[in-house]
């Protein structure tokens, strides 16, 4: 299963990443961190593709998606 | 940097030159070859022969569309690697100030020439010294700058030439503070070969050792050594107040303080490294005429007239650098006169940093203005004569 | 794309960037980040051959220490005429001017027009937020009318730039317009731009969600329904902006037509 890394020193919260994950891989944290962002966690990473969609669009390059080779899906 | 076109180089020998032509040339032999210029009275000759010759010598010329652009051309050069110049007058200086402050503070060797002509607004055409309260001030901050104040055609070879050592050296912009009489008269030059001209090129962090992870671009010195594009350094160039890494974030007084003395004091407590000055009949002199730029070629022969005709135990000196101000230098050399004169072609402007620097070494300081028109060998004497006889 | 930042120096660490949450700068920052690894990665071009310009502005900022590349934070809608300072001493250099709609259009707008006229090879990638960001949203060249900003409290009275069909005019070989929600395509744009031996334009229409109190994802969501791809349609479509590729011809590049000059009289 391909898991996501936040980087919450350089996570703003912005939650674009969210909401460009079209299989709903990851949503939004319900509580706010020390900084004030809710930041973006792991929902079901078994939707996760593996596009990396949400580090294309990430205006922080907090964000990243650990491809699990293992159990590579085939689209 | 190398010179593969040596053939197109003048030949060394004697040349008959106009001013703005030997500006051109001396950019050429001090490694110029990136010129970038705009259309402006008095100052476009140079622009003209910047563009018929560079082309020859491996060199590239831009006519920008303001001179906003044409000096901000010279940063991006400077930084890719290249010695760069552009020539304006007056008016066109003024538009270059925010240029200047910028390459003040990133610390940028470039060369500005300003043909001063008449103030303020369009002025006139003709000549004048209106500008070297500017060529200290107009850039906004704090910071130093270099300024030289060439007098003959030969001048004006030679002090590109210098300009160009002392920007690369120095890291700085300089400013060549010509004037029209002198970027249009015309007169016999001294061309050296290339091989007996002295060039000075910026200092690298590879020739320190420096490797790119090493490497702070306003670092290591008091004169960071200045690594160029293209050669894998990584180099952030900004004029925001930063550290000597170059960052920028988590502001504090104390960066804000180093930053900037240091790139004031880097020329500022280097001035006897910088300035010159020339001096003549000044041993034991009762009197002293101060003058610069195409003044001086007419006040010598005031000078001269009043020693010989006169009797007046008068004595002469020429500020070289106006910039800056050689105050130490100018109280080594005057110990005690009674009357200084300063003709220059405004209504008193250099007059002041010089009463700053003898004011407890004379009895008297007094202007002779001209505005426009360069003074006469008698207009300097008439003004000697009324005071002293 | 990290490794194309300096995250920290000996002064210590820069990120995370100082833009605001969900800048679209930040988001041009990283498209271009994934076409310059693409060109590094496909026509062997060395990290060390390019140079990032950027002029004033929040776009500007994108420059000014965080980049692991030859950079400068520059002037206000000068970074074009440094941009063409810097080709006239290495005509090998790619540079990339970030600039954004005040900047270029503005301040900058005598350099733009000029650095298409010439051809210069240079790319340019205006983030578009339509108005002055950093210095707190006053109107710009590229604010609709109406729109009521700190220096348009009662409504914008001016018509705004069509900053594509400008380029066009100028003269520019490649002319794309595309938003911060069209990640790919803008990619793609830019990747295209680079590459492009002349003078390239790239507009993307970016938010700027504290000016325009709107969040960012809401924001995108707008940016993706009020444009329309000019592949879809040749008419204007009222109310929405067109975005696509525009112009993609060839034309001789300024450092290279110099070159010829060079070669005949130095010989």
């Amino acid at each position: 299963m391909n898991k996501l890394h936040i980087n919450p020193g350089y996570c703003k919260g912005c939650l674009i990443c969210v909401e460009n994950c079209a299989p709903k891989a990851i949503k939004a944290a319900d509580k706010i961190n020390s900084r004030g962002y809710n930041l973006p966690i792991e929902d079901d990473m078994k939707r996760c593709s593996g596009c990396k969609l949400c580090e294309i669009v990430c205006p922080d390059f907090a964000i990243t998606i650990e491809i699990d080779e293992t159990n590579n899906k085939k689209k | 940097m190398t010179h593969p076109q040596e053939k197109h180089f003048l030949k060394p020998g004697v040349h008959y030159l106009q001013g703005s032509q030997a500006c051109a040339e001396g950019a050429i032999m001090a490694g110029c070859r990136v010129y970038a210029g705009y259309p402006i009275t008095p100052a476009s000759e140079i622009m003209e022969h910047a563009a018929l010759r560079f082309p020859k010598v491996g060199g590239r010329f831009i006519q920008m569309e303001d001179e906003i652009s044409s000096a901000s051309v010279l940063l991006g050069a400077s930084w890719a690697g290249a010695k760069a110049m552009t020539a304006t007058s007056s008016p066109g200086f003024s538009l270059m100030q925010e240029v200047i402050s910028f390459a003040i503070m990133t610390e940028t060797p470039l060369v500005i020439v300003d043909v001063q002509r008449p103030g303020p607004g369009q002025g006139y055409i003709t000549t004048s010294q209106e500008d070297v309260m500017q060529a200290r001030w107009g850039h906004h901050g704090e910071g130093s700058i270099i300024a030289l104040s060439p007098s003959s055609v030969q001048e004006m070879f030679e002090f590109t030439i210098e300009a160009f050592n002392l920007a690369e050296h120095w890291r700085s912009p300089v400013l060549l503070m010509a004037e029209e009489t002198v970027a249009h008269m015309r007169e016999r030059v001294r061309v050296p070969s290339q091989r007996q001209i002295k060039i000075i090129n910026r200092k690298k962090p590879q020739d320190l050792g420096i490797t790119p992870e090493q490497y702070l671009p306003y670092g290591h010195d008091t004169i960071p050594p200045m690594a160029n594009w293209g050669e894998g350094y990584n180099v952030n160039h900004v004029s925001l107040v930063h550290y000597a890494d170059g960052k920028i974030t988590q502001y504090n007084p104390e960066m804000h303080f180093e930053n900037v003395r240091r790139v004031q004091q880097k020329i500022e407590n280097n001035i006897s490294k910088i300035a010159r000055l020339e001096a003549k009949f000044i041993e034991g002199c009762r009197h002293l005429v101060i003058c610069y730029g195409s003044v001086s070629r007419t006040a010598i022969e005031a000078v001269i007239e009043a020693r010989e005709e006169y009797g007046i135990d008068i004595g002469y000196l020429k500020l070289i650098t106006l910039w800056p101000f050689p105050e130490e230098q100018l109280r080594k050399v005057v110990k005690k006169v009674d009357t200084i004169f300063v003709p220059e072609m405004n209504l008193g402007m250099m007059k002041h940093p010089i009463t700053e620097a003898l004011r407890d070494r004379c009895k008297k300081i007094i202007a002779i203005p001209s505005l426009g028109n360069l003074h006469a060998p008698e207009d300097i004497l008439d003004s000697i004569c009324k005071e002293l006889k | 794309m990290l490794k194309y930042l300096k995250e920290r120096g000996p002064s210590g660490a820069r990120l995370p960037l100082i833009l605001c949450p969900g800048c679209g700068a930040g988001q041009v920052l990283n498209y271009t980040l994934h076409a310059v690894d693409k060109i590094i990665h496909e026509d062997g071009i060395r990290k060390e051959d390019l140079a990032f310009i950027s002029g004033v502005g929040c776009s500007a900022r994108l420059t000014s220490h965080y980049l692991n590349f030859d950079s400068a934070w520059t002037l206000h809608g000068r970074a074009l005429a440094i941009a063409t300072g810097a080709l006239l001493a290495n005509p090998e250099l790619k540079v990339i001017v970030f600039t954004g709609d005040g900047d270029v259009a503005a301040i900058g707008g005598n350099h733009f027009i000029h650095a298409c006229r010439r051809n210069i090879n240079v790319t340019i990638l205006c983030v578009n937020n339509g108005l002055y960001g950093m210095t707190g949203g006053q109107v710009a060249p590229t604010t609709p009318a109406g729109i009521e900003t700190t220096t348009t409290p009662y409504g914008n009275v001016e018509a705004e730039f069509d900053l594509c069909k400008l380029a066009q005019t100028a003269g520019a070989t490649y002319i794309a317009r595309w938003t911060t929600a069209h990640p790919r395509q803008t990619i793609k744009s830019i990747t295209k731009a680079i590459r492009k031996k002349g003078a390239a334009f790239v507009e993307i229409l970016s938010q700027c969600p504290v000016h325009n109190k709107t969040s960012p994802v809401e924001m995108l969501h707008n940016l993706k329904k009020n444009t329309v791809s000019i592949k879809k349609t040749k008419q204007s479509e009222k109310g929405k902006i067109r975005i696509g590729e525009f112009c993609d011809i060839t034309r001789p590049e300024w450092t290279a037509k110099y070159q010829h000059i060079i070669d005949q009289y130095s010989r």
